[in-house]
């Protein structure tokens, strides 16, 4: 390739960039319809396209009504919809802080849990779990709001322990994160102990799901991830420039300690509100970021976009798979999407670590 | 210090009073300099003295104790980061970076201070980095990751990156660790360049004394985290200031070729008990330079002569400290100096003669050899190279070494087997001491250590010693 060249291909990423978020955003619609279409009860394809839009201002003149049945209606719109607007939304939070947790912490392996969110949301689920969840608070059960107030508490004690006077060193981050997961989990296993009956809903918590998700506990926590996903936005070239570490990033211009702050407080306020909404959905923090790395590139710019967009796409897929695929045994059985990801997503990012590894430095 | 006066005008970077501390620790104490436009300062000083920490005060990355850093009369630490990067580049140490960029996004990103936040990179931004990498020579390597690029490699596009902030102060830590001799010249040269023509500042922090010899126009020594010597390299790097700062002997001249100084650090000295041995050297004309260094390491006292003055062995001399009898350059060895080398010759216990050539004007330096052996010292030959052809007197010479060898002088073939002999005889000085009535017949010339009690046997023994 001659020099100029170079320079052309350059500046025709920019296009290719806008390419593959339009690409992402089809694939994203086509997987939410064909999702709408997998469950129990057979509505074909037409009836769904009809009742969608059927609730939309002006379409819904032209919409015949004899495919919008009133019982398939509340079908797709009350039980499947909220499921997998619950999954783009909780796909979109995890891989958004996952993307933001690797970037500042320069490390690939991070992931959204890293900070204590997820053992903090865990003990707060079970203790409420444990002592009832008749209590709610704008539409969400105790269970939800114990459970987004563990994960802020857990985090907020990881990164006043981490702090050493202004800074906050990533390697104490790192470690004090880890050791109040262990504290957290620790916890958590004690009230497993002493559950008794409440046992199986907390081990279901803790494995994470969409079943019994309602619009009202949707719209409670979007507002947290919505913001916390925009501003951490703001920052994507100083992600960039974390990569190169922190004291270059300094030296071109980057204010090191208020963005590195500013940035985990985002993700880790956007992935306790997935946490409390969701349950702890393994792994899509994690490999999201990773997978989309591999294929488009680490520059964040278009990396953080993309990353959200196939988590959401990733968590749809996985939750119709997590409906259906124990229906052939037993029809009324739904495994709990938490599984699906770890089981879907675990060899898949073996095998593109070990095609990519060459190109892949840890 | 002295340096500021150098330079009253101009002044765009002023260190004033920095003290630095890590906790309750001082890293810097009392560091002050001032550089404008166009200088290249070196930052020199052995491991811990404070140099990475200077860098890192005046790039605002460690906030001093005390003083202040002005950037053209603002205080750096109440400016902006980014106004700061506009001005001022780093090259750090550490160069591992987190994802698989490419060079050219690496490039890129040092232009980051020069954008607003959701800009993207223009053709002017393109063009600005293009120019940075052809200069370092990296252009080629623009659409590599940057992990899998060779060290010299990533360490020429950060030095890129830098480029492409566009500063007018470039900091450089250590910036040639990882480079080969050619990359570290094509670096120089051109940072060089951009501070001569482009009126930049730099401050690079060097290791190799010789390369900031060769490029800065000054230099600021720390010592412990003081400024031990500030000012022109002519007044920074002698070998005094060397000897106190790094504690190694040094010479340090000008290059005939580079015309820039230079400076060859001695292996520091070795700890070898002092020996009662006393050695005379007769060589010249560089033939004695590194024994001379080597014996005195092994603890040996030594003394040359005759030496013409300016000769290079002269001048090792002078600088090890070692007495010598001299002639006046070029002139034959007179009759009042051979007196007072004979003198000399007689307080030393061996004499050795180096593989020196003869001529007429050093004639007599081998006829005092004989009148050692004549007088009972031992003489040792180091005969490296055939007496014929470094024969300039028709044949004199030659006859006066067949003479020597007659006489009972012990010929060795290079300094190894000399070293060894030497310590044969030291282990017989201190066996006669204590016995004597032994001195004569041990340290005896003409008598061969083959015959000795000591059981110290050359594989090959040296031609001419039995006789």
């Amino acid at each position: 390739m001659n020099q100029d060249e170079v320079e052309s291909a350059y500046f025709r990423r920019t296009s290719r960039w806008k390419l593959i978020i339009l690409l992402l955003i089809l694939a994203l619609i086509v997987t939410v319809i064909v999702s709408l279409n997998v469950g129990y009860a057979p509505i074909p394809f037409p009836n769904i396209l009809a009742i969608l839009a059927k609730q939309i201002p002006f379409l819904n003149n032209f919409v015949d009504s004899s495919l919008a049945l009133p019982r398939d209606s509340a079908i797709i719109l009350q039980i499947r919809l909220p499921r997998i607007i619950a999954g783009i939304v909780v796909g979109a939070a995890l891989s958004s802080s996952g993307v933001v947790y690797q970037g500042v912490f320069k490390n690939p392996m991070a992931d959204s849990y890293l900070l204590g969110v997820s053992s903090g949301a865990a003990v707060g689920a079970s203790l409420s779990l444990l002592l009832g969840a008749g209590f709610s608070l704008f539409g969400l059960g105790l269970v939800q709001v114990a459970a987004f107030f563990g994960a802020l508490f857990a985090m907020f004690l990881v990164y006043n322990i981490a702090r050493v006077g202004p800074k906050v060193p990533i390697t104490m981050l790192l470690l004090c994160g880890l050791a109040v997961n262990f504290f957290m989990y620790s916890i958590v296993s004690l009230l497993e102990v002493i559950a008794g009956d409440t046992l199986h809903s907390i081990v279901f918590w803790l494995i994470g799901g969409f079943s019994n998700v309602l619009w009202s506990q949707i719209w409670a926590v979007l507002p947290f991830i919505i913001v916390g996903t925009i501003a951490a936005y703001f920052y994507v070239r100083d992600l960039n420039l974390l990569a190169l570490g922190e004291e270059t990033a300094h030296n071109l211009g980057v204010n090191v300690e208020k963005v590195k702050t500013r940035l985990l407080v985002f993700a880790s306020m956007v992935a306790a509100a997935a946490v409390s909404l969701s349950g702890l959905i393994g792994f899509v923090g994690l490999m999201v970021p990773h997978i989309t790395r591999l294929v488009i590139g680490p520059d964040h710019r278009i990396l953080f976009p993309a990353s959200i967009i196939t988590g959401a796409i990733f968590l749809v897929v996985c939750d119709a798979v997590a409906r259906v695929i124990a229906t052939p045994f037993a029809s009324t059985l739904e495994l709990p999407v938490g599984i699906i990801t770890m089981l879907a997503g675990a060899p898949f990012f073996v095998i593109l670590l070990k095609k990519k590894k060459q190109s892949y430095a840890l | 210090m002295r340096y500021e006066r150098l330079v009253p005008s101009l002044v765009l970077l002023n260190v004033d009073g920095v003290e630095c501390r890590y906790g309750s620790f001082k890293v810097l104490e009392n560091v002050s300099l001032s550089v404008k436009e166009g200088d290249f300062v070196g930052i020199l000083g052995p491991n811990g003295s404070g140099k990475t920490t200077l860098l890192k005060s005046i790039s605002r990355s460690l906030k001093p104790y005390k003083g202040t850093i002005l950037l053209n009369e603002a205080d750096i630490y109440s400016l902006k980061g980014i106004d700061v990067a506009r001005q001022m580049a780093v090259v750090p140490q550490d160069t591992t970076i987190g994802f698989s960029f490419s060079a050219l996004d690496i490039v890129l990103m040092g232009r980051n201070p020069h954008m607003s936040r959701f800009q993207m990179e223009s053709e002017k931004d393109l063009a600005i980095a293009r120019k940075a990498m052809e200069l370092t020579n990296t252009w080629h390597l623009s659409e590599r990751p940057i992990n899998e690029l060779s060290g010299g490699e990533r360490q020429r596009v950060i030095i890129a990156r830098a480029l492409a902030q566009e500063p007018k102060i470039l900091l450089l830590d250590e910036p040639m660790t990882h480079l080969d001799i050619i990359n570290q010249l094509e670096i120089m040269d051109l940072v060089k360049n951009l501070c001569v023509n482009e009126k930049l500042i730099v401050l690079a922090v060097f290791h190799d004394l010789n390369l900031a010899a060769r490029y800065c126009t000054s230099a600021v020594l720390l010592k412990n985290g003081k400024i031990f010597s500030a000012g022109s390299l002519d007044e920074v790097l002698t070998s005094e200031n060397i000897k106190s700062v790094f504690r190694v002997n040094a010479i340090v001249k000008k290059h005939l070729v580079t015309n820039s100084l230079f400076v060859l650090p001695l292996s520091p000295q070795k700890t070898s008990p002092a020996k009662k041995c006393s050695i005379h050297l007769i060589c010249g004309a560089g033939t004695g330079t590194a024994l001379m260094k080597i014996l005195l390491d092994e603890g040996y006292s030594v003394t040359a002569g005759v030496l013409n003055v300016l000769d290079t062995d002269f001048e090792t001399a002078q600088f090890l400290k070692i007495p010598v009898t001299t002639e006046a350059p070029f002139s034959p060895i007179t009759e009042k100096t051979q007196k007072a080398n004979l003198a000399m010759m007689r307080k030393a216990s061996t004499i050795v003669l180096t593989s020196v050539p003869f001529g007429h004007g050093n004639l007599q330096n081998l006829r005092a050899s004989i009148e050692a052996l004549e007088m009972g010292i031992p003489v040792f030959v180091v005969d490296e190279v055939p007496i014929e052809s470094r024969d300039f007197t028709n044949g004199t010479a030659t006859a006066l070494f067949a003479e020597l060898k007659r006489k009972g002088a012990v010929f060795v073939k290079d300094q190894n087997e000399l070293l060894s002999l030497l310590n044969v005889s030291e282990e017989k000085m201190r066996l006669a001491k204590e016995a004597p009535t032994r001195i004569f017949n041990h340290l005896k010339p003409g008598r061969s250590h083959e015959e000795s009690d000591i059981t110290f046997k050359p594989e090959k023994a040296a031609g001419g010693t039995e006789k």
